[in-house]
């Protein structure tokens, strides 16, 4: 069965009409799946709405079968699904250390707290270096390495990125990627949107295309990397309100 | 978004000036009621001994509909709410009065006059606070009205807290009401009139905008500040001429009279009964007050619960018709034709 | 130069119990960006309860804190629970807060008119009257003793805000609401706990206020528009920005008073908002424009 399941579901911003228009999609544990398309097209929202921070005007959210539409965003996280959103929305008057803790913020014991955070250390040795600095001093790459390690204090299910590489170097958006693959590795369950689609294709083993609100296309990321007419139809397209997705470029 | 944001009160789009039929007929009716509250004064003879009375609710209504409506430039189409506006009802009140012990001019006369010292005092505080947004503006306004009032109750020049005494007005007893009544007649209309020209102007598109999303309006090439500084400068002219022409009829000022914040929640109350950012909303808040407010008085008289009342009336129109009455109605489609002005 | 340093002493005395009154008001906007126009005149009713303590059974001022805290934190919870959650969706949440806040305390002024006239009252504990004499300086008790006070319960709030698990949510949703929500804090349950706190806080600062200043019902518009003007200087939604205005400007107001007359006191903080929005909008230690 299927970890995280969407079945129909619509939803928009306040009052504002839809912005996904009957999305269905599936997530298995352990896989690692992208979201890519054109800016607008709701890759974002997609996740807001699985996250609770939106709520879905139709459709369900079934995770493990179980419906989670229209629940807390605290109370998705309680059931195992992080997410990290594009401005990685950290506390920027708060260490590093105490963006860390406040990622466990739902774990009671102390000891697996420290512990994790031991671990978190280990994989970004950078944020140790500045563990007793406030998040709003950090630079863009620092910040999202803030953002996942916080995300990881948790031990979720299932982790839910953002634009990762948003607003980041190559250089460094490349070590951010570094360490998704190393959580594929480690068979974190992922969902990723991520604007750069080679990066992001390159990344994970299956994608859904999203444009205007509807998933267009889902297929394995290489088969949409390696096909130049489905790359060519999809992705090479003009659109008049939008930027043009230029495989091999960032936008 | 091609789609009207609907629970925004202040987002009703501007209409094109085309006729309908129910506009047309919506029309006649405006213009009917107008004369017969043109004609009302001379209407002795109809209605006999209560006239000075009618004179004088009439008078008080168009005085309430003129500070509504003018509250409505910067509270309703702009999105910025003042919580002292009355600080300019205050000073034309001051000014007219003033002019009128040195000078000797009548504030019938001179309230034009009062209107203009207003705005221009409204300009030069706009110019400090609408450098802000939001919470920060509308706690300038507030402290502005305790400020000024503060400033009254110590100037000795215009009598301090006990006030001043002004001539009383050169009209027999009889028929003193009248023209006080023509002039509040003239500020009512003409503060409407002003509101639904400024809603049907590029500078109202503007002002709106400004109240949906500042930010995207000034993305757009807006100058949001000049836009806010002319919208609440301007607001300012009604106010202070019905001010002046209200201190007069009491012939006394004092600042107890103008600058309390009671007078400040009632503006702000009429506009959002009636409808924030409707050009008929602050109309139909007004004359639902005034009404309102001589019904309670007659029967419970006139105590601190009045206060409690609006408070009250207040709470429930903001949390469940946040569109006002004109507003509401205009949601539902049922919008009669002569409150369409929009 | 000795009177100098007494009138300093004064002005940072009553500024301690501004920074108390004004902690309330910045913890609700911080919190939940709401803008409480009736902070005012919640403190003003718990003066009244003091005052009938202080009548009736004859409590100190300073015991009906027990009593005042408890109250108004529930009352908080109370007001909280059933009026904000609704517009919370709302598009303009600002200004709701504003107008809703308003209608509030006409409602909370009226009944206080009704019930209790607009008789001046405050209450007379023997220490109002008194004061310390250290050399040349002479210290009120009735100040003293308030200051101490608010010292002390700013100093807990601190102490729930840095070291308790609670503590750190109300300032991770102080700081990034979303962020909180997404590392797991019921935003909804702390926002309702900051503004039962926020309330308690004035419901002490009424206690206390009780035998500092004689207050009517209409007495909280002075107050609101002072204590408004104070966290605008700070920058809204800043604790330290309200607590240094508050010191800074209650001795400003202090020498004005002393320079001028008290009629001119309250002008002092009006002319330093005004002031701050001339040059520095956003206030000392506040954002950069927030959109309201």
């Amino acid at each position: 069965m299927a970890l995280l399941e969407l079945d129909e579901v619509s939803s928009g911003y306040g009052y504002g009409p839809d912005i996904l228009n009957g999305v269905s999609l599936s997530v298995e544990s352990g896989k690692a799946y992208c979201i890519i398309g054109p800016n607008g097209a709701g890759k974002s929202t997609i996740l807001k709405t699985v996250a609770g921070l939106l709520r879905p005007r139709k459709g369900e959210i079934l995770l493990d079968g179980k419906p989670i539409g229209g629940m807390r965003p605290d109370l998705v996280l309680g059931a195992g699904i992080c997410f990290v959103p594009q401005d990685r929305s950290l506390f920027p008057e708060m260490s590093v250390r105490e963006n860390l803790v406040m990622g466990a913020f739902l774990e009671p014991d102390r000891k697996v707290v420290s512990e994790r955070m031991a671990q978190v250390f280990e994989m970004f040795p950078l944020l140790e270096e500045r563990v007793n600095q406030h998040a709003g001093t950090l630079s863009g790459g620092e910040q999202q390495m803030l953002a996942l390690g916080r995300a990881l204090m948790i031990k979720p299910r299932m982790m839910m990125i953002d634009e990762p590489s948003l607003g980041l170097a190559p250089q460094i958006a490349d070590q951010i990627f570094d360490i998704i693959r190393r959580l594929i590795q480690l068979d974190m369950t992922l969902l990723l949107v991520e604007q750069n689609v080679v990066r992001g294709l390159a990344s994970t083993e299956w994608s859904f295309l999203l444009d205007l609100g509807v998933l267009r296309l889902e297929a394995p990321s290489d088969q949409i990397l390696d096909d130049p007419a489905i790359r060519e139809l999809y992705l090479g397209r003009q659109r008049e309100a939008t930027q043009e997705v230029d495989i091999g470029e960032q936008s | 978004m091609t789609k009207v944001d609907k629970a925004d009160p202040a987002a009703t789009p501007t209409r094109p000036m085309t006729e309908t039929t129910s506009s047309r007929s919506g029309r006649v009716v405006v213009i009917v009621l107008t004369l017969l509250l043109a004609l009302l004064p001379l209407a002795r003879p109809l209605i006999g001994q209560p006239h000075n009375y009618v004179l004088q609710i009439g008078m008080v209504g168009l005085m309430w509909v003129a500070l509504a409506s003018s509250w409505n430039l910067i509270g309703g189409f702009t999105g910025y709410i003042s919580l002292g506006h009355n600080v300019f009802y205050g000073i034309g009140g001051y000014a007219s009065g003033l002019i009128l012990l040195y000078f000797g001019l009548s504030p019938l006369l001179t309230f034009p006059i009062a209107g203009l010292i207003a705005v221009v005092f409204g300009f030069l505080v706009g110019l400090i606070t609408l450098r802000t947004r939001g919470p920060a503006f509308i706690i300038s306004t507030i402290a502005l009205l305790l400020m000024v009032g503060l400033l009254f109750d110590n100037w000795e020049f215009a009598g301090g807290s006990n006030g001043l005494s002004l001539p009383l007005p050169p009209f027999s007893l009889e028929n003193v009401k009248i023209p006080f009544y023509y002039a509040m007649l003239v500020i009512a209309i003409g503060s409407v009139y002003f509101g639904y020209r400024v809603a049907h102007s590029k500078f109202g598109l503007a002002l709106r905008a400004i109240a949906q999303d500042e930010i995207k309006a000034e993305v757009a090439g807006i100058d949001t500040r000049r836009m806010k500084i002319a919208a609440f400068s301007l607001s300012a002219f009604w106010v202070g001429a019905a001010g002046a022409i209200w201190g007069y009829s009491l012939t006394y000022l004092r600042p107890s009279i103008f600058f309390t914040i009671a007078i400040a929640a009632e503006m702000v109350l009429m506009s959002i009964i009636g409808g924030r950012g409707t050009v008929a909303g602050p109309v139909v808040g007004a004359v639902l007050l005034v009404a309102l407010n001589e019904v309670s008085v007659s029967q419970f008289g006139s105590n601190e619960l009045n206060i409690v009342v609006t408070g009250v009336i207040m709470l429930i129109v903001l949390m469940f018709f946040p569109m006002g009455v004109v507003g509401t109605l205009r949601e539902r489609g049922h919008l009669p034709g002569f409150l369409d002005w929009d | 130069m000795t009177h100098i340093i007494q009138v300093a002493i004064l002005g940072l005395l009553l500024g301690g119990v501004y920074a108390l009154m004004a902690s309330g008001l910045t913890l609700m906007f911080g919190v939940m960006r709401i803008v409480n126009l009736a902070h005012g005149v919640f403190i003003i009713a718990a003066s009244y309860l003091a005052f009938f303590l202080f009548t009736g059974p004859g409590w100190d001022p300073f015991l009906s804190l027990v009593v005042t805290m408890p109250v108004f934190f529930l009352l908080g919870l109370l007001v909280y629970r059933m009026f904000f959650p609704r517009i919370e969706e709302s598009p303009r949440f600002g200004e709701m807060t504003v107008l809703l806040t308003f209608a509030l305390a006409l409602i909370v002024e009226g009944l206080l008119s009704y019930f209790f006239t607009g008789t001046f009252r405050s209450t007379s504990p023997s220490y109002a009257t008194e004061a310390f004499l250290i050399g040349d300086l002479f210290i009120p008790k009735a100040q003293l003793y308030a200051s101490i006070t608010s010292l002390i319960l700013l100093f807990a709030l601190w102490g729930f805000l840095y070291f308790t698990r609670t503590g750190y949510a109300v300032r991770a949703t102080m700081q990034n609401r979303t962020a909180a929500q997404i590392v797991g804090v019921n935003v909804r349950r702390i926002s309702t706990l900051s503004f039962g706190i926020g309330m308690a806080l004035a419901g002490a600062s009424g206690s206390l206020i009780s035998f500092l200043f004689p207050f009517f019902p209409n007495s909280h518009w002075r107050w609101i528009a002072i204590l408004l003007s104070l966290i605008v200087l700070g920058g809204l939604g800043s604790l330290k920005g309200a607590i240094v205005g508050a010191l800074f400007l209650a001795v400003a107001a202090a020498f004005v008073s002393d320079q001028f007359g008290p009629t001119w006191s309250p002008m002092t903080f009006f002319g330093a908002l005004f002031l701050i929005l001339l040059i520095r909008p956003r206030g000392l230690f506040g954002e950069k424009a927030r959109v309201g």
